[in-house]
């Protein structure tokens, strides 16, 4: 873990050309018949072990960097106390109205950006979590895996109510949530977060898929309805003798999850303070504690030889630049 | 040696010597500046006896007329070969050394003077050494010689062997060096030729005493090879200007109880100006 390591270790092997500074001075020399009438100089002789550090710096930087030296990466365990969850957010065009159905207007609150805020807070309050974003409307999209890391979830959360568009494809964004997960943590306590204002239809070829990934990977399932004033709700009856899940799409939903053999609750909300309800339950119920594993990438020292290269040739550079010799102008004698 | 250039000087204090020259001597003869009266009985030159001072005399004694015998002098060229005699700067120091040489030979021997050379470094260097002669082409050769000579030595040591090979005889001794030694070294040296009369050319560049106001320089030691790296500003060209007064003065310091006053010569050799100085009484 941590270990340094080169790439190509046979260039250190010029090493010793980095004494040659010692050696040599890169100025040209400036014959004087005797050094007695040059003065002594404290600073001049600073000034000369600069330069002659800077040579070795200069050609043994630049050999380190050519090896290719780097910090090897490594898998580090990591404990955590929650669940895994996915947070499954709807995207479809009716999370931009409010509660009572209509585009939000003065101070009221959309949906989405109810959700947005509480939960962010629900995230904040749960810092072990491990929390990954998934959204979908008419297709979904991964937005942040599954980690801990708090501000990537938040901002992606932030990100949510972004005005949405299109329809509700429930199946497809079920499929992404649970493909997040790795079969091998099936020990964890994990669950999909679904946050949605409708429901939709579902093919009997997906809801076989779905069922047996459901039984897979044994995810609890926690299905947060944001019901929109009027509309027909989860366990509303139909009215007349309709039982087609077209005209009740809801409660046919509702009936597939209670059919999948894994965890479920609904929550039918109407405000934001039912929402707020809602997530309390849900946190009661998700605190196992998790371990996983984090893989820390490899980290390459090269840049950093080099760039300690460049400034010691940078600094030789300027001392030839400014390197002057005798001249018999002028005269002071 | 295309160019003819006639030096002149004249010697300081009483040299003996047996040939008639060109220069003032401790020695009597007939001709030349009146000198003093003697006793015939002691100076029996009966072709210059004092008709006045004779019949003046009380006692009746003869007296003779004497007069300062005008002699020749042994010119010698003590030339330093050590390293860094051959920096080349402003100038060629190593050929101003040469041409000196050169023209100090041509004209010892047009005056009638005997011109001897002797080069050293950290000994003497007998190849390019010449004991005093009158002829004016042994001399001259000699010079050649040493001209064939690189001036490659790490030190000066060799003036004291070369002061010692002079011999007893008080002569002319121009040291031709740029007297970049140590203060003990040129104490040593100008006494060993404390017999003599000695002027200390001293041959100096404008690029030496006029160093840069900034940058970085590079310095290496013509003699020991050592360098020196000094990151130059106002304050050390003004230190090292310093240093470098410091030195004429005591270069003139040690000079002025054993010999004359040294006489710089910069970046070339002006004839005129060294004829002027070596004339000064």
């Amino acid at each position: 873990m941590n270990a340094l390591g080169f790439d190509h270790i046979e260039a250190l092997l010029l090493a010793p050309l980095a004494l040659i500074p010692f050696l040599r001075s890169p100025l040209r020399d400036t014959t004087l018949p005797s050094l007695l009438s040059a003065p002594a100089d404290d600073l001049s002789v600073l000034v000369g072990n600069i330069l002659k550090l800077s040579g070795v710096f200069a050609i043994g930087a630049s050999l380190l960097g050519a090896a290719g030296p780097h910090i090897s990466g490594a898998e580090v365990e990591r404990f955590a106390e929650g669940a895994q969850i996915v947070m499954l957010i709807d995207r479809s065009g009716s999370m931009n109205e409010t509660f009572a159905g209509r585009t939000p207007f003065g101070g009221e609150e959309s949906k989405a950006a109810a959700a947005k805020r509480i939960l962010k807070r629900f995230v904040e309050a749960r810092g072990h979590d491990l929390v990954g974003v998934a959204a979908f409307s008419t297709a979904p999209m991964l937005v942040t895996p599954i980690s801990d890391h708090i501000e990537a979830t938040k901002a992606a959360i932030d990100a949510i109510d972004r005005p949405g568009l299109d329809y509700t494809n429930i199946a497809r964004g079920l499929a992404m949530a649970l493909s997040m997960f790795k079969t091998s943590e099936a020990n964890l306590s994990r669950a999909v977060l679904l946050i949605s204002d409708g429901a939709g239809v579902i093919d009997p070829k997906m809801r076989d898929d779905l069922k047996a990934e459901f039984r897979k990977t044994n995810v609890s399932l926690y299905w947060l309805f944001l019901r929109t004033e009027g509309s027909s709700g989860i366990s509303g009856q139909p009215s007349g003798d309709d039982e087609s899940p077209q005209a009740a799409p809801e409660r046919h939903l509702d009936l597939f999850f209670k059919s999948l053999g894994v965890p479920y609750r609904a929550f039918e909300v109407e405000s934001a303070e039912e929402t707020e309800e809602a997530l309390r339950q849900i946190d009661k119920l998700e605190r196992p504690p998790v371990r996983y594993v984090e893989r820390l990438p490899r980290k390459d020292l090269s840049a950093l030889a080099f760039a300690l290269a460049l400034i010691a040739t940078a600094i030789l550079v300027a001392a030839k630049l400014a390197q002057v010799g005798l001249d018999a102008k002028g005269g002071a004698l | 040696m295309s160019r003819v250039i006639d030096i002149l000087y004249r010697p300081r204090g009483r040299f003996a010597a047996n040939h008639v020259g060109a220069h003032t001597s401790s020695e009597v003869g007939g001709f030349g500046v009146f000198r003093d009266q003697a006793p015939f009985m002691r100076y029996p030159d009966a072709r210059r006896i004092d008709v006045r001072a004779t019949l003046r005399d009380p006692f009746g004694a003869t007296y003779v007329r004497r007069f300062e015998q005008r002699t020749a002098i042994d010119v010698c060229a003590l030339v330093d070969l050590s390293a860094s005699m051959g920096f080349v700067g402003a100038a060629d120091r190593f050929r101003v050394a040469v041409e000196l040489c050169a023209a100090l030979a041509y004209s010892a021997t047009r005056v009638g003077d005997r011109f001897g050379l002797f080069a050293f470094e950290h000994a003497m260097i007998e190849g390019a050494s010449l004991p005093a002669t009158r002829s004016r082409r042994a001399a001259l050769a000699a010079v050649e010689r040493l001209s064939a000579e690189t001036p490659h030595g790490s030190s000066a040591k060799g003036v004291l062997a070369a002061a010692a090979a002079l011999g007893a005889t008080r002569r002319l001794v121009f040291l031709i060096s740029d007297f970049r030694w140590s203060e003990g070294l040129i104490e040593q040296a100008l006494d060993a030729l404390a017999l003599h009369d000695v002027a200390p050319l001293v041959l100096v560049d404008s690029a030496e005493v006029a160093p840069p106001k900034w940058g970085l320089l590079q310095l290496r030691d013509s003699e020991s090879g050592r360098r020196r790296l000094l990151l130059m500003r106002p304050a050390l060209q003004r230190r090292w200007i310093e240093a470098e007064q410091a030195r004429r003065r005591s270069l003139a310091r040690l000079a002025s109880l054993r010999s004359r006053a040294p006489i710089y010569i910069r970046d070339a050799l002006n004839p005129v100006d060294l004829s002027i100085r070596l004339t000064a009484a």
